[in-house]
């Protein structure tokens, strides 16, 4: 007989699985892990009360049981907490699902851990978010020469859309020279796309534009903005980084060499580790030192875990486009990256110089640790002492070690950690991370690089968040065509140019910026998300600058590279200086005429006729540039006394010849002057003359129109 | 407690830029459209326009801040701060159970009295020190914050964070919060204005007044008191006011004819009238800084044309005419470039701040005199403070300077909703730190934007993932001090 009581005993002791209630997965667990566990988890459970287990539930929390208790709060509307002052109902299903489940006794699957960053939610994104997903190569659909036009067109034809028609040859040329090298096209080489509009003569120009080194010095500024690049430390002292130049140099070189990606990543996170290492590997690790440095900060101690996230920050948002460094203090609000990640991703640099040393080492190795006299990063040690996390970020407050290791959003490509060998002189670490990043399989490196290129093709990204991909950035528009581009760029061994290629030859890059139907198309997708039309838009700081000197005739164009030139600041600028009374000393004239690339980049002093057409901060990577349309810009190129200075030099320019006017068009703007046009700036000229009594300076004023009209500063 | 610390919130994403008009951040286009520009040659949109006129979230006490900066870290126990206990004590060390950090590893002294002597001001008392003759004269309209501290003891950083609200370059200024909140209401002139003192800028230089992270249009601009204002206000002498309007006739026409080939081409349209607006600020600045017409006896109230308060009075003045005009933030420098240049005393306090407040004492008296007079001084709030405040020991025997401290320090503010004749917080018994109703800068930035009628924790920029603020996840406003 006590067989059947025992049997009884077992039967109600059983876990509740055995008891019918809802499917716990279909059902109870979304609820959980949508409303309850953003608090009711972790190191350090809301009200002591963890609920991502069945052991968390039924030891319960500081006000005692749980399961009693779950149903009674929520229907009070106790729980969820207000947000905002807000009451944050669950709907009603959610309530019968869970007053069900405690009713059933609570069964929860054997050994199931909840885990919050498991799935994505309203809230916040898990592991499941679009972007740490595998890349998958879509199938093309057929019909188009160009597989970027089956995914454009594909979306277009949804809406019942057409895209605009190509674009005019001259505005085309013009585009894809800027584009791809950042500086105008000569009026003879838009004379001769316009003659002969050909396929063969566009793919010609295209391919003799991809391997001018002009090309390189282009793409390197874009990367440049993503690498926080300046040549000084900022703050107090400011003072000058030697070599960081050198680095600049690295960018453009891989560019115009057309680096594999794979290559491009490891050197720069780990040039001094590479079985290979030389000079230009370690050249590339200045990557990690041209970020800010206070030589005097106020904690000594807490700017060593701000050097930390400079690292982090700058490494993760410029390789992956995910806000780790939000996890310094705190598990990520919306993304799957745990607090715990942000130290094994920290703990690459942690046995690098981020500890305060001496003042003229400006935050770097010695010499000899590197092995080069550069602006480089290496290891100080192959055996640091461990990184602790930081409770709440506080270094006051150190928590249990984390050794290094990866991010935790992409489980698929998780990677043993190797010690390092016997006898090394670093960690490993940095090149393990690389790796990490560089790997075919890493679902966000691809479709981030993919996305820059992008992005400066066609005047924003398929995600127009490039620097986040995550829950609190933008999905892309044509998420097909993004991992069609991510796979090829792959397959290609991570190489750019082929990619380069394939955009600019598209239809949807070679069409208009202006559509037949551009009020209707507007009015419903004014953020041309469809890509129905091409963007128009302004040149940036650096462009502008350049095309200045183009158009003047001034510009240095053959010498790529070197040491920076110093700008020409004005004195009423250098006001602000807090060295004012030091020496600023511009270089030479003739140095002035050289590429806005090559232009010294001191974080205390930026020359206000670059920020003022937003050339980025420095302090911060910068993945996109704000384009504002502001009053100073009249101001700097109606009297800067450079705009004045190629007014003058493109007015001498084209009075060297018959008809200035026509010359003076063709310089600045690429093209013969329209009837209208010479009509307006024959009177021009008449009227200015008698002004300023002299010819030539009326010939400079009308250049001086001309260097400030639209359609010099906008690309179409 | 979560909800402060941790304030990833979401409430505004980046595409707001764009949904408009496909361009991001095109400054004019409510001013366009108030010309009914748009109407005439692009259909509107509603694109937004970083600088336009914003609602505040609550009734604002203030249109308009004026912040005067004595960069350097002028010294509390020497000016607004009285500590009697300092004669008692002098001479001795300061208590070995007070740590601090010696900035700079200078020389330590020993405690050391006010280098001038205190007395009460106005009604209501409130004491100040000789260095501040005509200031104390209008201490009813002061609320003395005694118990400022701060997150460093390096020039470079605390101005940073005076300005910033971060020891770390990068994040965007007061100023250019309170226009990204606010927008500007004359659009001849920046939104944001900073003037520099002629002996240099601050240390740390740009980012003290920069947007950060937010767009370029809500940076400070740099201010020249005397002359052309703005960079770039004048192009060569030859080019005569007619000869410059023939072209911009010119390349309106131009421009015309190249919209009118391109519809819906709003940045165009909004960059065409920019050259208007320009040609507009080239006069409407120097206008504002043309002292002409200001009547003598206000010239000789500010101490304009005479020594030593001729160039921070200038200034004074110029605050008040953006005031008047509609700017929103003014920022006035004391003191530039290094050492005793600024309100750095660490040579002597009689000298340094000697010389110093005989710049601004008057100048400042006059502010607060004719705002109060012109009735604007109900609209404007004027904070008064540096970036941290000086030891209350001296930098040896017989050498009267005083070294950096951030743990306790003096910020003074008047004007529109503070309630005068207040000191709040107070610092221990010799000054040497905040130890009453402390009053970290994060609470100062809450305190300012509050009195714009800006709630601190709502006012949020996205960038990056994360909705930034002004006070990061701290900051309280200092409610006792508003009237």
């Amino acid at each position: 007989m006590a067989l059947p009581r025992l049997a009884l005993i077992a039967l109600l002791l059983a876990p509740a699985t055995t008891l019918a209630g809802p499917d716990f997965e279909a059902e109870v667990a979304p609820v959980l892990l949508r409303r309850c566990l953003e608090c009711h988890s972790g190191a350090d459970p809301s009200g002591k009360l963890d609920l991502s287990t069945a052991a968390g539930l039924a030891k319960g929390g500081r006000s005692g049981p749980a399961a009693e208790s779950i149903v009674e709060k929520v229907t009070a509307g106790e729980m969820p907490p207000k947000k905002g002052g807000k009451p944050q109902p669950l709907p009603k299903a959610e309530v019968e699902s869970l007053r069900a489940w405690v009713a059933a006794g609570t069964p929860w699957p054997k050994g199931r851990t909840l885990d919050r960053d498991e799935r994505t939610t309203d809230a916040r994104g898990g592991r499941d978010w679009w972007a740490f997903q595998p890349v998958r190569r879509p199938a093309v659909s057929p019909g188009h020469a160009n597989p970027i036009d089956a995914f454009v067109r594909a979306r277009l034809t949804e809406k019942g859309w057409a895209p605009a028609p190509p674009a005019d040859p001259r505005a085309l040329l013009r585009r894809l020279t800027f584009d791809l090298t950042g500086l105008p096209p000569t009026a003879e080489e838009l004379d001769a796309f316009a003659a002969d509009p050909s396929p063969a003569a566009y793919e010609k120009a295209v391919d003799k534009l991809l391997s001018s080194p002009h090309h390189g010095e282009r793409w390197a500024r874009h990367w440049l903005d993503v690498a926080r690049y300046a040549e000084t430390c900022g703050y107090e002292r400011d003072q000058t980084k030697p070599h960081a130049w050198k680095y600049r140099d690295w960018v453009v070189a891989a560019f115009n060499a057309d680096k594999p990606f794979a290559r491009f990543v490891r050197e720069q996170l780990a040039g001094d580790e590479l079985p290979d290492r030389s000079e230009e590997t370690v050249t590339a690790t200045g990557f990690l030192r041209v970020g800010t440095w206070n030589d005097e900060p106020n904690d000594p101690d807490e700017y060593t875990y701000e050097r930390l996230e400079d690292l982090v920050g700058a490494t993760t948002t410029a390789f992956l486009a995910v806000t780790v460094k939000c996890a310094r203090c705190h598990d990520h609000k919306f993304d799957p990256v745990p607090q715990r990640d942000y130290y094994r991703l920290a703990a690459a640099f942690w046995s690098g110089p981020v500890k305060p040393g001496p003042r003229e080492l400006l935050g770097g190795p010695t010499k000899e640790q590197l092995g080069y006299d550069l602006l480089g990063w290496t290891d100080t040690s192959a055996t640091p002492p461990p990184l602790r996390l930081l409770k709440k970020g506080d270094p006051a407050r150190p928590g249990e070690p984390v050794p290094f290791g990866l991010l935790s959003l992409a489980p698929s490509l998780d990677m043993p950690v190797v010690p390092p060998k016997a006898g090394a002189k670093t960690t490993g670490r940095r090149l393990a991370l690389a790796d990490w990043i560089a790997d075919p399989k890493n679902p966000l490196a691809a479709r981030v690089w993919v996305n820059r290129l992008w992005q400066h093709h066609f005047g924003a990204g398929l995600v127009r968040s490039p620097d986040n991909f995550g829950f609190t950035g933008e999905k892309p528009t044509h998420p097909e065509l993004l991992d069609w581009l991510a796979a090829e760029f792959v397959a290609n061994g991570g190489r750019s140019k082929p990619l380069h290629r394939l955009m600019v030859l598209s239809e949807a890059y070679k069409q208009a910026s202006v559509h037949p139907k551009q009020a209707e198309y507007a009015a419903v997708d004014a953020g041309n998300r469809l890509w129905w039309r091409a963007e128009r838009r302004r040149l940036d700081a650096e462009s502008l600058r350049d095309a200045l000197l183009a158009a003047s005739g001034r510009l240095d164009l053959p010498k790529v590279g070197g040491p920076s030139f110093v700008p020409d600041i004005s004195p009423e600028a250098l006001e602000g200086w807090s060295r004012k009374g030091a020496e600023w000393t511009p270089s030479p004239a003739d140095e002035q005429r050289r590429r806005t690339l090559y232009a010294f980049v001191k974080r205390g002093l930026l020359p206000p006729t670059l920020t003022v057409f937003d050339a980025p901060d420095t302090t911060l990577p910068c993945a996109k540039r704000d384009v504002t349309t502001v009053a100073p810009q009249a101001l700097a190129l109606l009297n800067n006394p450079f705009v004045h200075q190629q007014s003058e030099a493109l007015a001498a320019r084209a009075g060297a010849g018959d008809d200035p006017v026509r010359r003076a068009w063709r310089s600045a703007l690429g093209r013969d002057p329209r009837p209208a046009e010479r009509a307006a700036a024959d009177r021009h000229l008449a009227d200015q003359t008698k002004r300023l009594g002299s010819a030539d300076k009326a010939l400079a004023s009308l250049c001086h129109v001309l260097l400030n009209t639209n359609e010099f500063v906008y690309l179409d | 407690m979560s909800r402060r610390l941790f304030p990833c919130g979401r409430t505004r994403r980046e595409f707001v830029w764009e949904m408009g008009g496909g361009v991001a951040g095109l400054a004019l286009s409510a001013l366009l459209a108030e010309d009914g520009f748009f109407a005439r040659h692009a259909k509107a949109a509603g694109s937004p326009d970083p600088l336009a006129p914003k609602p505040s979230h609550f009734a604002a006490k203030a249109k308009s801040v004026i912040f005067l900066t004595m960069n350097g870290g002028p010294s509390q126990v020497d000016t607004f701060d009285p500590k009697p206990a300092l004669q008692k004590h002098a001479g001795q060390p300061l208590p070995a159970d007070k740590k601090f950090i010696n900035s700079g590893g200078r020389k330590v002294g020993f405690l050391t009295p006010a280098a001038r002597p205190f007395r009460p001001g106005g009604k209501s008392g409130l004491p100040v020190s000789d260095f501040f003759p005509e200031v104390r004269k209008h201490a009813d309209k002061l609320a003395v914050v005694r118990s400022c501290h701060t997150d460093s003891h390096a020039h470079g950083s605390a101005l940073v964070m005076l300005n910033t609200g971060k020891t770390f370059i990068g994040r965007p200024s007061l100023g250019s919060w309170a226009v990204y909140g606010l927008g500007s209401e004359n659009r001849n002139l920046p939104g944001y204005v900073v003037i520099l003192d002629k002996r240099g800028g601050p240390i740390s230089g740009q980012p003290n007044w920069a947007s950060g992270f937010m767009s370029a249009a809500y940076s400070g601009t740099l201010f020249r008191p005397v002359g052309d204002p703005i960079l770039d206000l004048r192009g060569p002498a030859h080019l005569t006011p007619d000869a410059q309007r023939a072209q911009l006739d010119l390349l309106a026409e131009l421009n015309q004819q190249h919209l009118d080939a391109r519809p819906g081409g709003q940045e165009l349209a909004a960059r065409i009238n920019s050259y208007e607006l320009a040609f507009r600020m080239q006069a409407a600045t120097p206008e504002a800084v043309d002292l002409s017409k200001e009547t003598k006896s206000t010239l000789d109230e500010y101490g304009v044309g005479k020594a030593p308060t001729d160039e921070f009075g200038r200034n004074c003045l110029v605050a008040r005419r953006l005031v008047e005009r509609g700017v929103r933030f003014v920022q006035l420098y004391s003191g530039g470039g290094h050492l005793e240049e600024t309100w750095d005393a660490h040579e002597s306090v009689e000298k340094n701040h000697g010389r110093h407040a005989a710049e601004v004492d008057k100048p400042i008296a006059a502010l607060l005199a004719d705002l109060d007079r012109r009735g604007l001084l109900d609209s404007t709030l004027v904070v008064w403070g540096g970036e941290f405040g000086r030891m209350p020991f001296s930098e040896g025997k017989g050498e009267p300077g005083r070294n950096h401290n951030p743990y306790g320090f003096t910020v003074w503010l008047a004007g529109a909703g503070v309630k005068g004749g207040t000191a709040y917080g107070a610092t221990d018994e010799l000054g040497f730190e905040a130890v009453e109703d402390r009053v970290h800068m994060h609470d100062l930035h809450a305190t300012v934007l509050h009195l714009l009628g800006l709630d601190h924790e709502k006012l949020t920029y996205f960038h990056q993932g994360r909705n930034e603020r002004l006070t990061d996840v701290y900051g309280h406003v200092v409610t006792d001090i508003i009237a």
